[in-house]
């Protein structure tokens, strides 16, 4: 066995139960009680509430913060999330246990949170990950006086350490199916392509953690994929609720799989650049400068990149695509349009200069009839569309949870008409 | 099965009277009315005219009951497709065209407008199907073989584009691929590295450029404004300027003050964090510099009110208009040269 042996062992879960104490067995998963909310146990945070949201249940959950794939090492080989739960300490080795078809959601207000929603049935329902999953659902009250930094962080440590909590009830049960994932590197006679994943990085409750710490200030690094499975890159980011990237996105990196599933197929996996998004321009300018020369060194011949944000994270993709065209790799930019209501503004805020292909994950204002639910999770109102949250309303994509993802998770795209 | 079409038509097409009868309320009658009768006959043998609603188009471009109406009694004939005037060059039954085929493309419903390509209706007709015709109805019958060929082409299901006539601006549509963003990309560089080319998915953007003005003459002897849109508002927002798609603009008083005060002004702005405009507003509209320039004699004096708005994903035409509204009152104002801050 090499040392970098990896392998992630998949339980398919088909029911989700809260119950006494955390079990798994056959695809059933019961979420032991008070166990989760010892999880929780911080000054920062007076109280916490669990629920389940099922796949095409009338419910809707609102004030959506995270979502996270419950995920957990096989003992002995580690600890998931590192520098937030376990040490601060490269993982991406040895078994993974995955709970697949289950979501922990944490939902609630937190200052600079723009609110994004879940729909568990109707048209909007289909537009998220989180539409098909079963859904534990932690809504919380902050302790009085806590700051808002302390509460994002239990919360986020709490969450986390439900996540493994629920994985670890499946250690030792037979998977469903064995991944191993491959190795980036050149498949003879097969393109190298590879990806730039782009982390928005603007301070508290706008920021993206890796290994545990602010990725702001970082320069772009090349990053081993099997660290995005581990859980290396963790959403601290509230933002664009259709164009964050929530924890679940991360481990589950739409373009990475999609280049790890065409391995050896019809191309060679070149591997990953993760680059921050400074909000200089200078520094927007170094940092995509830099990462089109990592894909230069590790061998790129093609390289997909991703944002996360708004506008202005537009130009972080562009600049990258212009600096990649320049070194001669191929580049395919992913971006949402933000065309206005009916389609007809100038959809990318800050376009590239030169000829590189764009991919569209549709219009960020378009917008979607949601109908009237039998329940809400996650608060009361429904403070964007300013209604009730069991209330009926038209909310634009960008409301609505990964509707538009950057990495491409969905199939949303626009045509002219 | 024959295709039900419905024909909408304004008051003057349906026989009510001219001007005099603008105010008519919605109506409608079985089968085809007055020019309905041709399209009619040339959509023959496939489709029919079932019914035709008219609405007097002083209602139809701008009642809102009116509107809820007409999309009741169109509705009401369960059309497959509803063909809408010519409308020719006559702007309010263009406009009327236009706001019913919307709301009928909102619930779905297919619609066919035809018009001519100065009528101001095909302006606001992005991503509504418009057919060029001619500018008055002594071009009928050429005009009513277009639209009936248009609506024939979408009941056959096609797409209609510049060929079959169509006209006025594209929209971008939302639609479902059938396969992921993440695949589609990686099909992409595949295709890109083989040596395709034109595969981008988004057109590239046009912006217009704006040059910049040349510098003033005589900055000492000129009156000067302040403009932004960083979202400045009076503590407590009491004009509720939005934070973002902002779709007004407000003015403010500056009066003797020296610069922003804290405590009285603050930034709603929903795109970067506030913390520093609200901290010292100045940051957002420098008033207390231009203040020492202005008592230095560097300008001559600082216009009196401040413009504001919030640039945070707002309309490209929104801002359009914003620009025109603030460049028509301070140039009739006498101002010479604005400083709009951009955050």
């Amino acid at each position: 066995m090499s040392p970098l042996d990896y392998r992630l062992l998949v339980h398919r879960v088909s029911e989700l139960v809260i119950g006494e104490e955390t079990a798994y067995e056959g695809g059933r998963l019961v979420a032991g009680r008070s166990q989760l909310e010892g999880l929780f146990a911080d000054p920062a945070l007076a109280r916490v509430s669990l629920d389940v949201a099922r796949p095409g249940e009338d419910v809707r959950i609102v004030k959506v913060l995270d979502a996270i794939e419950p995920r957990a090492k096989e003992p002995g080989s580690g600890r998931i999330f590192p520098g937030l739960l376990g040490p601060a300490q490269p993982q991406g080795r040895g078994d993974t246990h995955v709970l697949r078809g289950v979501a922990v959601i944490t939902a609630g207000y937190l200052p600079r949170a723009q609110e994004a929603v879940i729909d568990m049935a109707g048209p909007a329902a289909e537009l998220t990950p989180f539409g098909s999953t079963h859904n534990l659902v932690i809504s919380f009250e902050p302790a009085e006086d806590a700051p808002w930094e302390a509460v994002d962080a239990a919360l986020r440590r709490g969450a986390l350490g439900v996540a493994e909590h629920l994985a670890l009830a499946a250690v030792g049960a037979p998977p469903d199916e064995i991944v191993r994932p491959p190795r980036p590197g050149r498949c003879e006679g097969l393109p190298l392509v590879g990806a730039i994943v782009n982390l928005q990085t603007q301070g508290s409750f706008k920021d993206v953690l890796v290994y545990g710490r602010s990725f702001g200030a970082c320069l772009p690094v090349l990053f081993d994929p099997n660290e995005l499975d581990d859980g290396a890159v963790v959403c601290a980011q509230y933002g664009h609720p259709a164009l964050r990237n929530p924890t679940y996105i991360h481990q589950n990196a739409p373009v990475v799989q999609v280049l790890r599933a065409r391995h050896g197929v019809d191309l060679s996996f070149a591997g990953l650049v993760l680059s921050p998004e400074p909000v200089g321009q200078a520094d927007k300018v170094l940092v995509s400068a830099l990462a089109a020369r990592l894909c230069l060194l590790a061998g790129f011949e093609a390289a997909i990149v991703t944002k996360e944000g708004g506008g202005n994270a537009d130009a972080d993709v562009s600049l990258k695509l212009d600096a990649l065209e320049e070194l001669g790799i191929a580049p395919v930019g992913l971006f949402a349009e933000m065309a206005g209501r009916d389609g007809t503004d100038p959809g990318i805020v800050a376009p590239p200069q030169g000829s590189a292909a764009l991919i569209s994950t549709g219009n960020y204002d378009a917008t979607v009839a949601l109908p009237p639910v039998a329940r809400a999770l996650g608060g009361e109102r429904l403070d964007i569309a300013g209604c009730g949250a069991t209330d009926g309303t038209d909310l634009p994509y960008a409301a609505l949870l990964c509707a538009l993802n950057p990495q491409g998770w969905g199939r949303l795209t626009c045509r002219a008409a | 099965m024959k295709a039900r079409v419905v024909h909408y038509l304004n008051q003057f097409f349906a026989g009510l009277g001219g001007e005099d009868a603008a105010g008519s309320p919605p109506g409608d009658r079985a089968g085809p009315l007055g020019p309905g009768r041709l399209l009619s006959t040339l959509l023959a043998p496939e489709a029919a005219v079932v019914a035709t609603v008219h609405c007097g188009d002083d209602l139809a471009a701008g009642d809102d009951g009116a509107l809820v109406r007409i999309i009741e009694l169109v509705t009401a004939h369960r059309p497959d497709v509803v063909a809408l005037g010519p409308a020719f060059s006559s702007g309010r039954f263009g406009l009327a065209c236009v706001r019913v085929a919307r709301a009928l493309s909102d619930r779905g419903i297919r619609c066919v407008a035809a018009m001519h390509p100065s009528n101001p209706g095909v302006d606001e007709a992005a991503g509504l199907t418009v057919i060029g015709c001619g500018e008055s109805a002594r071009d009928m019958k050429d005009s009513m073989e277009r639209l009936a060929r248009a609506v024939r082409a979408v009941i056959a299901g096609e797409e209609l584009s510049e060929e079959h006539g169509r006209i006025g601006p594209l929209a971008r549509v939302t639609v479902v691929a059938e396969r992921p963003a993440a695949q589609r990309a990686v099909d992409t560089a595949l295709a890109l590295l083989a040596g395709n080319t034109g595969l981008s998915e988004i057109p590239p953007p046009e912006f217009g450029a704006v040059e910049a003005a040349s510098p003033l003459d005589d900055p000492a002897g000129a009156t000067i404004a302040l403009l932004t849109e960083g979202g400045l508002c009076p503590v407590g927002n009491p004009d509720r300027l939005p934070s973002a798609r902002a779709q007004i603009w407000l003015r403010y008083p500056l009066g003797d003050r020296a610069g922003l005060d804290p405590g009285e002004f603050m930034s709603v702005h929903g795109g970067f964090s506030t913390v520093w405009a609200n901290e010292d507003p100045n940051r957002i509209v420098p008033l207390d510099e231009a203040r020492r320039l202005e008592e230095q004699g560097v300008i001559g004096r600082l216009y009196g009110e401040v413009f504001v708005t919030t640039g945070n994903g707002t309309a490209v035409a929104s801002a359009r208009r914003f620009g025109s509204e603030w460049a028509r009152e301070l140039h009739n104002a006498g101002v010479q040269a604005a400083i709009l801050t951009a955050t």
